[in-house]
């Protein structure tokens, strides 16, 4: 564990630098991320100044929920950037036949290898809408509630992990790009406005098939004082756990049946 | 000693489908397959003692990369046992990657955009290297493969022979007792390449470290390995040492003379014979190939000295090349090692 966290330091600073000598790449890339972070409150803006209430949620509600979401995924953004590209570089291109010449953990190796930094941006921005949105909603929040907190966002980037994961294992046996990673993607922009608002069908989806509602709908239900979600909100540290201990089955499952390139 | 390298009835088959071109090819690749399976390896049997440096050669697609991915973790074998210095590759991989060395001449293990140097300290908390240990070896590698001056380069800088110097550096940082290397001289020139096996020596004299390596070069194996090892679509034709496959394989020994003047080369005519080619090998070079068993090498020389004028005149073994070639072609077994 020890060694596990001085080599992640390590990784971390070699990336760092690499990122930093081609500053001007760094900065668009930066501007960029947190353009498209403005934009996604820039629209939930528009909406309310259209509608007092979604269903019976409020304007700070709905902020709080997509401020929220953003932070867990900020940081699974930062860690996720190998798995985009895993069957291009890592399979395709056999550079997968390094990562297991190693004596490390192989899925360490993988997400650890590169850090999309910009995205720590979505994690400051969510931090900094929820403290508006908990000041403006009088919540009254006790160290406790901190403490949950935190460990949502915990769950959440490992729901978000897991489930990324297990799509990137897929090419292990296919080496065909199969394009599903972009639409599971673009379903979790579902899951930062309550799930009440969608048809059943797709509450059961993101509930209990890709459960990104674990992941930004259901933890925030506690903080606004939904009980009716209470026990939804209790399952989502047993559903993070659930999920991660899968993905890492079927990671290791893929391993054993990576095929490399020739020579 | 007990062999550091055990293979016992070996075999890696691939599964591959029959892709159908076009779009709608494309969605009955998903439903409906045709599958073949490729045996890329094919029940090979070798044992390898402590210290010994082999040679693994083979031509494209005959099962050399596959039979070193096997050996080092990175394929699980379809069937077989493989015993590396008391590992099992593929299931102790991470306790047994810390005792192997593994080079690709193709790809470079060396972070791309990271100075040498900041490589080699990643890896050395990768292999947890002690401190005292790492310096010593560093400061060996400095001399040795002279890479001390490029250390604050980044790779993606390096000319192809300094990388393959600072790759063969990387791999050797914890000195391992085996050492891989695929294909490590591929796409160096002469004094690149020369660099890199006396180094390879060097390392095996003085550590004992064991050393596989494929190649497509056989004055590779010539200059580094006692003992070969041939394998072709996935069997193993020969195994055994290199002085001695020479013997018993080399069937043809050559002769090549330099005429004089052009009015020679008119007579050469009268040369080719029952098991004697001759061919040109530019204006006033020939190049005479004869049955060892049929014709003596003296009196062929006399022969020559008699009809001609020659200004130069070299007696040849056949290359080990041909021989190799030789072997592929007819498949010929029968001079395997202990007859496993």
């Amino acid at each position: 564990m020890k060694r596990h966290l001085r080599l992640f330091l390590l990784y971390l600073a070699q990336y760092t630098k690499v990122r930093l000598a081609y500053k001007a790449d760094f900065i668009i890339a930066f501007f960029s991320s947190m353009a498209a972070t403005v934009l996604g409150f820039g629209f939930v803006l528009v909406l309310f100044s259209k509608i007092p209430k979604l269903q019976d949620w409020s304007f700070y509600e709905i902020l709080f929920l997509y401020g929220f979401s953003l932070i867990p995924l900020g940081f699974f953004n930062v860690v996720s950037w190998n798995l985009y590209e895993f069957g291009d570089i890592y399979i395709i291109q056999g550079r997968f036949d390094r990562i297991l010449l190693r004596p490390v953990d192989t899925l360490f190796q993988v997400i650890f290898e590169k850090f999309r930094l910009e995205s720590l941006q979505e994690v400051a921005t969510g931090t900094l809408v929820i403290w508006i949105c908990v000041r403006h909603l009088g919540l009254d929040w006790g160290p406790f509630d901190c403490l949950w907190f935190a460990l949502m966002v915990v769950c959440g980037a490992v729901i978000y992990l897991s489930v990324f994961l297990i799509l990137t294992a897929v090419s292990f046996w296919f080496e065909d790009r199969v394009g599903i990673v972009p639409p599971v993607f673009n379903m979790l922009t579902f899951a930062r406005y309550p799930l009440t608002i969608y048809s059943v069908f797709i509450q059961f989806m993101l509930s209990w098939i890709i459960p990104f509602g674990f992941a930004s709908f259901y933890p925030t239900t506690h903080f606004l004082g939904r009980k009716t979600f209470t026990p939804y909100f209790h399952l989502v540290p047993v559903v993070a756990a659930t999920f991660f201990v899968l993905s890492i089955f079927v990671w290791n499952r893929g391993v054993r049946n990576y095929s490399s390139t020739g020579s | 000693m007990p062999p550091i390298i055990e293979v016992q009835d070996l075999s890696k088959e691939f599964r591959t489908f029959r892709r159908r071109e076009g779009v709608w090819g494309a969605l009955q690749n998903l439903f409906v397959r045709e599958y073949l399976t490729v045996h890329a390896v094919d029940r090979i049997n070798f044992a390898i003692e402590p210290g010994e440096m082999v040679g693994y050669i083979g031509a494209n697609g005959a099962g050399k990369s596959t039979t070193i991915k096997m050996l080092t973790g990175i394929l699980v074998p379809t069937r077989g046992r493989v015993v590396c210095n008391g590992f099992v590759p593929y299931r102790d991989r991470r306790h047994y990657t810390k005792h192997i060395g593994v080079v690709f001449g193709q790809r470079t293990q060396l972070w791309w955009d990271i100075a040498v140097i900041e490589s080699f300290k990643l890896l050395k908390e990768i292999y947890e290297i002690p401190d005292a240990d790492y310096r010593r070896r560093l400061d060996f590698f400095s001399e040795i493969l002279s890479v001390k001056d490029y250390l604050h380069t980044p790779v993606r800088k390096l000319s192809l022979g300094e990388r393959m110097r600072c790759d063969l550096a990387a791999s050797l940082l914890h000195n391992p007792p085996l050492l891989f290397l695929d294909e490590p001289t591929i796409g160096l020139d002469v004094v690149a390449k020369d660099r890199i096996r006396e180094f390879l020596k060097e390392i095996n004299r003085q550590e004992k470290t064991t050393v596989l390596l494929t190649t497509h070069d056989l004055s590779d194996i010539e200059e580094l390995s006692r003992r070969i090892i041939i394998i072709d679509k996935g069997r193993i034709l020969f195994d055994g040492d290199l002085v001695e496959m020479k013997k018993r394989l080399a069937k043809y020994n050559q002769v090549k003379f330099f005429l004089k003047d052009r009015s020679q080369v008119a007579k050469l005519d009268t040369f080719a014979r029952n098991g004697i080619s001759c061919d040109r090998v530019d204006e006033l070079t020939y190049l005479m190939r004869f049955d060892r068993e049929q014709h003596s090498t003296a009196e062929v020389i006399r022969d020559i000295v008699n009809q001609l004028q020659v200004r130069d005149i070299f007696v040849e073994e056949e290359p080990i090349e041909d021989i190799v070639k030789r072997i592929y072609l007819s498949g010929e077994v029968g001079l395997q090692k202990g007859e496993a």
